[in-house]
């Protein structure tokens, strides 16, 4: 049966994109029958994926994998890139689609917003970070934001603002995700120079002029003010995306709901603190709005941290709330199903591939009918059934 | 031989009563859970069979435990490793306790073969079901100690030992030794997974523990005439 499907496999075509013509084989050529897999995909750019490749496993390379993903990926993935030794993500239709908006979007307007939603464990926080992939590919600056919620909860530091009276900082989160931005995109820091004087304290200053580098790394070792930097990184990056001298894009990747909405944090009068009044958060807010152009927002909603909301929410409605909907309002949906039974074929047959499902019976038909129908072909708890088999 | 208890049901009787765990009656029969004994068709059944079918549909049947599926992972000695497990009848902590600790010894596993030579990677087993039982095989006694009573005195006499009580002392032994030796902070499947594959490669406390008792059962040699049985 599997000699019948590779018959089938269709021939790499070659595609209008520039960089992607010398990047394939020639057409007519058969690729090598070791390299040959129905699940696997050679294309390793997202930029030069297209429908073809649906439902195809590419690779990331290794080298590039800790610098586009210091953080961001989902903790079982991470494991698993860990146990199998190599990064790999499938091509799926939101993120194709989603990739394939930012390649036609007018990039002089005001910027568009994505927002990615599904059911919990459909697979949106892996379709954000191929489409983070591939802003990285593109060179791109890209911030990314894994979670909005691991800044309004389970935070032990909340110091008063020095910049704002009313609002509270929280050292250890910001200077953490500093030093992410800092793998990430360390050849814009040198390029961007600021544009604003920026005082911290009677002694120390920025100068405008001075490269954004220097900024972040302030951020990282001050870090009493390291989110009063993140703010500063956030406006500087927002003047300048469409910069006349040779501006960059910028990319905006976020796990959104967190920022409207309630938090578990408490001032020391026992009362809650509202979202507004966290530094981090509201200049995230600003940054979500689109006043500014020359890049693109994308968000994802997850259900997974989210303080005070049903299991069951998963529309950008229900999560979101009243407020979050009307400031992300208008934004472009891409909703993320669960696996097709193309896309559940590949699943299985890379698990196979990789050694991962050993259980004699789970390699059986009776073994996968099973599967299909323990875990309703939903990513995660696929991934969760077929850990222990 | 009544098969209804309708008549018995008083306004204070609950709807719902737990059956299972209650003294049947033996005029009931056991539920076959398999699914392959009912896709076998009409004509390739052997006279017994037929009998047996027909009996089924007059007599009555029990109800069938929450511990039996029909699926085709079900595996009745780690059904019984997550039973002796289990505490104050949370089954569902020990059933995840020990789905944990089955992955995590495939991780480990197929870390090692993804990274060893072409020329280890057959000798890395990364099957966990395997690495259970063979571990658990390598953990059972041969021969026991049992406690005679001869003129006033008690000898420690070696005796042989079935087959379900050497696997019961097995899963004891693997249990007790990984909730009391080992760090307190470490968790449950982590100490199991690393103790299994210990016994898996014949080292390790468990292991250890069973040789001793041979040792014992050897020394102990001359009294086995105490035995009677």
């Amino acid at each position: 049966a599997f000699e019948n499907r590779l018959a089938f496999r269709a021939q790499v075509r070659p595609l209008h994109g520039s960089g992607c013509g010398q990047q394939q084989e020639a057409v007519g050529m058969e690729t090598r029958p070791e390299t040959f897999s129905i699940f696997r995909t050679q294309e390793n750019n997202p930029a030069c994926q297209s429908e073809q490749h649906l439902g195809q496993y590419y690779t990331v390379p290794p080298s590039h994998f800790h610098t586009v993903f210091p953080h961001g990926l989902p903790p079982r993935y991470q494991q698993q890139v860990k146990t199998f030794n190599e990064g790999c993500v499938m091509v799926r239709q939101p993120a194709l689609e989603l990739i394939s908006h930012l390649k036609r979007a007018d990039y002089s307007k005001p910027t568009l917003r994505y927002l990615l939603y599904g059911v919990k464990g459909s697979g949106k926080t892996m379709s954000l970070c191929h489409a983070v992939h591939y802003f990285s590919k593109q060179g791109w600056l890209v911030l990314h934001i894994p979670d909005a919620h691991l800044w309004v909860k389970n935070c032990k530091e909340l110091l008063p603002s020095s910049y704002h009276a009313s609002r509270f900082d929280q050292p250890i989160q910001a200077s953490n995700w500093l030093r992410n931005f800092r793998t990430t995109n360390e050849h814009f820091l040198s390029k961007i120079k600021l544009r604003q004087r920026y005082v911290w304290t009677k002694r120390e200053s920025t100068e405008e002029g001075r490269p954004l580098g220097e900024l972040v790394d302030m951020g990282v070792s001050h870090v009493k003010s390291s989110s009063d930097v993140v703010g500063a990184v956030l406006k500087e990056l927002r003047l300048q995306a469409w910069g006349t001298e040779g501006g960059f894009r910028m990319a905006v990747a976020v796990g959104v709901n967190g920022l409207w909405g309630r938090t578990t944090l408490k001032k020391e009068e026992k009362s809650p603190v509202a979202p507004e009044e966290l530094t981090l958060v509201h200049n995230l807010r600003k940054m979500i709005n689109n006043d500014w152009c020359g890049g693109a927002v994308i968000a994802t909603l997850s259900q997974t941290g989210s303080l005070y909301a049903p299991s069951s929410a998963y529309l950008p409605q229900e999560l979101l709330g009243e407020e979050g909907f009307d400031s992300m309002d208008p934004f472009v949906p891409v909703p993320v199903s669960l696996y097709s039974e193309k896309e559940f074929e590949s699943c299985y047959l890379y698990y196979l591939d990789r050694h991962w499902l050993q259980h004699p019976h789970s390699q059986t038909e009776e073994g996968k009918k099973e599967l299909i129908f323990l875990s309703n072909r939903n990513p995660s708890v696929l991934e969760r059934l077929c850990a222990f088999l | 031989m009544a098969a209804s208890v309708t008549g018995l049901l008083k306004p204070w009787t609950p709807r719902v009563l737990l059956v299972r765990w209650s003294r049947y009656n033996p005029y009931y029969l056991e539920p076959e859970p398999r699914k392959e004994v009912y896709h076998i068709p009409e004509t390739e059944l052997t006279p017994e069979q037929k009998e047996e079918r027909e009996l089924k549909s007059v007599r009555p049947i029990k109800a069938a435990t929450n511990s039996v599926t029909s699926s085709v992972f079900n595996d009745p000695v780690l059904s019984k490793f997550v039973n002796m497990m289990m505490k104050d009848g949370d089954k569902i902590i020990a059933k995840g306790i020990i789905t944990q600790t089955l992955e995590n010894m495939k991780r480990k596993q197929v870390e090692k073969y993804h990274k060893a030579p072409e020329v280890k990677k057959a000798e890395i087993e990364c099957n966990p079901y395997v690495i259970f039982h063979q571990a658990l095989e390598n953990c059972k006694p041969v021969i026991g100690l049992a406690s005679i009573q001869k003129g006033g005195k008690f000898y420690q006499v070696p005796i042989p030992l079935t087959d379900n009580r050497r696997r019961f002392l097995a899963m004891k032994w693997m249990i007790t030794e990984c909730r009391d030796n080992k760090h307190r902070r470490t968790l449950m499947y982590e100490k199991l997974s690393q103790e299994l594959l210990a016994a898996f490669s014949k080292e390790g406390n468990v292991v250890k523990r069973k040789h001793e008792l041979h040792k014992m059962a050897e020394s102990n040699r001359a009294y086995a005439h105490y035995r009677w049985w």
